[in-house]
């Protein structure tokens, strides 16, 4: 088994590390003048922890993991946009419909029908809409929906 | 000495904290149940609802607790019927749990298993009450010295027993006190690693990091197992639930012992469940297994484990309520939960807050009767959400997780936080590193830096500060020997047992 991805990861955290020490450094000093303990000193011990512990996995990585295939990876990309798109259409759409297409998306890429998926996106808007608005009295946007 | 008791149970028995321990109980059982959402998952997702709701701390902090106990009854459903771990305390489970089922005992492992989980926690509790208040009152001695001792023994005790891999545990944990930095810093006012954003000027969200971190990250990657095609096993028949009295006596030295081991795991700062019952297990399989007969379905090992998880759980509430030191990823988020309310955990918490924490401990014997009678007659119906389809679970998590975090914020930069975050949990449960290490990390950063900073002002910049009382040496010596004993022992049984079998 190939043992490259512990390999690959301790690099960027050891990348993460040095980058993270170098922007302590650029603190500016703090109103007062410094002390024992300034902002930068909790920061720097972590990078160096954090240096130390990613050498070791380069040095002595565990053999890989199971990872996707490419068409899997293409549809956790389909998911991320899809959420991306949620929050994006959240408020100019509203609650109901928002939910009903990302949620119906994510039904349809999962395996269910897509009218079945659209349907259980929408009545689950409903339902979660009705619920928190007025069971629990926290309003969620009605968007389009709105009667002006 | 136990006034805080009587008066948690005049706090626990109003109908508010009642009704929210029902809930909580019910739920918990539930989210245990679901494949893939497990209590953190649970907890994380209704945390900014009562929040948002303006519930007071103690009927939150009852409401998450009874989902954190119920999640450990509930996890044991998937990982009899299916073979499938509800959650990660209840991996052990599937080991004697499953075989039960197939040989048509479905019902009585069940049912036992929810007697087990009763005891264990009944165990844990009464350890509880009866630990917590003495701990705290030699807890208000400690300075900052020994708390950052204390927290370097809780990220050590972490590391040595989480998971096959220390140094993984060690990064996440180093991962979530870096994420902790962000935002402005507490001591000079310094803005630390904001980019320029003003969002992150106070910092990352704690309730965005959750979501993020567990909620999406499990929709990722229950996508992906989706995608793979994953088939789920048979479920078996379930049959009669009610366990005979024979056979819990049959069980009450494997349930004894577990408890107790569970109980003194899960005050151990750092760990959990799923420790607990990997160590009861194994224990009890040395003890008790003389006829091999653990792994293929012996009540004795579906017992073990399961008491110990739910003592476990139990007796991860003692560091968090007297050290403020969480005793599991779970009771990570319960302290991150108390925070969002300015309620400060620590040794005062016994003398300023007893409502919060006698309100907690006796909501968590009630809740543990609900549990118990939730779980035995019901146990059939709460099969059936086993049954619920993965195309409907993905989706309903992804709408908790938003609704949550939309409505504590109502603003897209923590949305987009918190998918980002979600990206990166997913990617790091992918490269092998648990979570819990991150969350107890970015929970404890703040308050391990404060301690730091408090010592070596009282010190004038002298670490040796840090060495200097005997309770910290003790400490030091403490965290040097839970991560040094089980690496020689490992190393040593290897020399000596070469045959023994693959872990």
């Amino acid at each position: 088994m190939s043992k490259f991805n512990d390999r690959v990861f301790g690099l960027v955290m050891l990348v993460i590390a040095v980058a993270y020490y170098y922007g302590a450094t650029q603190f500016p000093v703090p109103f007062g003048g410094s002390e024992a303990v300034g902002p930068e000193t909790f920061p720097k011990l972590l990078a160096v922890i954090l240096a130390i512990c990613s050498l070791y996995m380069i040095v002595k990585p565990d053999p890989d993991n199971h990872w996707p295939v490419a068409r899997t990876f293409l549809e956790l990309g389909i998911a991320v946009v899809v959420l991306i798109a949620y929050a994006l259409l959240l408020e100019p759409l509203g609650f109901i419909l928002s939910t009903m297409l990302a949620v119906g998306t994510l039904c349809w890429r999962m395996g269910a029908r897509p009218v079945k998926a659209y349907l259980t996106g929408l009545i689950s808007g409903v339902v979660v809409f009705v619920l928190f608005t007025y069971g629990l009295e926290l309003p969620l946007p009605l968007g389009l929906l709105e009667i002006h | 000495m136990f006034d805080f008791l009587i008066q948690g149970f005049g706090v626990a028995l109003t109908p508010l904290n009642l009704g929210l321990a029902f809930l909580g109980a019910l739920l918990g059982t539930l989210f245990g149940a679901l494949p893939g959402i497990g209590p953190i998952n649970g907890i994380a997702i209704l945390m900014p609802l009562a929040y948002t709701l303006g519930l007071p701390a103690e009927s939150a902090l009852i409401l998450l607790a009874g989902i954190y106990t119920g999640s450990e009854y509930g996890g044991r459903m998937s990982s009899i019927l299916l073979n499938v771990p509800g959650d990660a305390g209840a991996v052990m489970t599937t080991l004697d749990g499953h075989p039960l089922a197939k040989k048509g005992l479905a019902g009585p492992a069940l049912g036992l298993s929810a007697v087990s989980s009763f005891i264990g926690a009944t165990i844990a509790i009464i350890g509880l009450t009866l630990f917590a208040p003495l701990l705290a009152i030699v807890a208000v001695k400690f300075g900052p010295a020994e708390f950052f001792g204390l927290m370097i023994f809780a990220f050590a005790s972490m590391s040595a027993m989480m998971g096959k891999d220390p140094i993984k545990t060690l990064i996440g944990a180093v991962l979530g006190v870096l994420i902790s930095t962000v935002g402005v810093d507490s001591g000079t006012g310094v803005l630390r690693f904001t980019f320029d954003m003003p969002e992150l000027y106070d910092g990352i969200d704690f309730v965005v990091m959750i979501i993020g971190l567990f909620a999406v990250s499990e929709i990722l990657l229950m996508l992906e197992h989706a995608f793979r095609h994953d088939q789920d096993g048979e479920m078996a028949p379930i049959g009669r639930v009610m366990v005979k009295m024979s056979e819990v006596l049959y069980c009450k030295w494997a349930i004894l012992r577990s408890s107790v081991i569970g109980f003194v795991i899960g005050v151990l700062p750092g760990t959990g469940a799923s420790v607990a019952s990997a160590v009861a297990y194994t224990t009890e399989k040395r003890i008790s297994d003389r006829d091999n007969t653990f792994g293929t379905g012996d009540m004795r090992g579906l017992a073990a484990p399961e008491a110990a998880n739910n003592a476990s759980a139990a007796g991860s509430f003692v560091p968090m309520l007297t050290l403020g030191i969480p005793g599991s990823g779970t009771t990570a988020i319960l302290l991150g939960a108390l925070m969002l309310y300015n309620i400060n955990p620590g040794p005062m918490m016994f003398r300023e807050q007893p409502v919060v924490v006698g309100g907690l401990i006796a909501s968590l014997y009630i809740g543990n009767v609900m549990l118990l009678l939730l779980n035995l007659p019901l146990a059939g119906v709460f099969a059936r959400v086993l049954q619920v389809p993965r195309w409907l679970l993905v989706p309903s998590v992804a709408i908790l997780a938003f609704v949550g975090v939309y409505q504590l914020h109502s603003d897209l930069m923590a949305i987009y936080l918190m998918l980002v975050i979600g990206v990166f949990g997913y990617l790091l449960r992918k490269f092998g590193f648990s979570l819990a290490p991150v969350v107890l990390g970015f929970v404890l950063g703040g308050l391990m830096e404060e301690n730091l900073r408090r010592a070596l002002s009282i010190s004038g910049g002298d670490v040796g500060i840090l060495f200097q009382s005997n309770l910290s040496i003790g400490l030091w010596i403490a965290a040097a020997l839970v991560v040094l004993v089980p690496m020689f022992a490992g190393k040593l049984k290897a020399k000596f047992l070469p045959a023994a079998r693959p872990s």
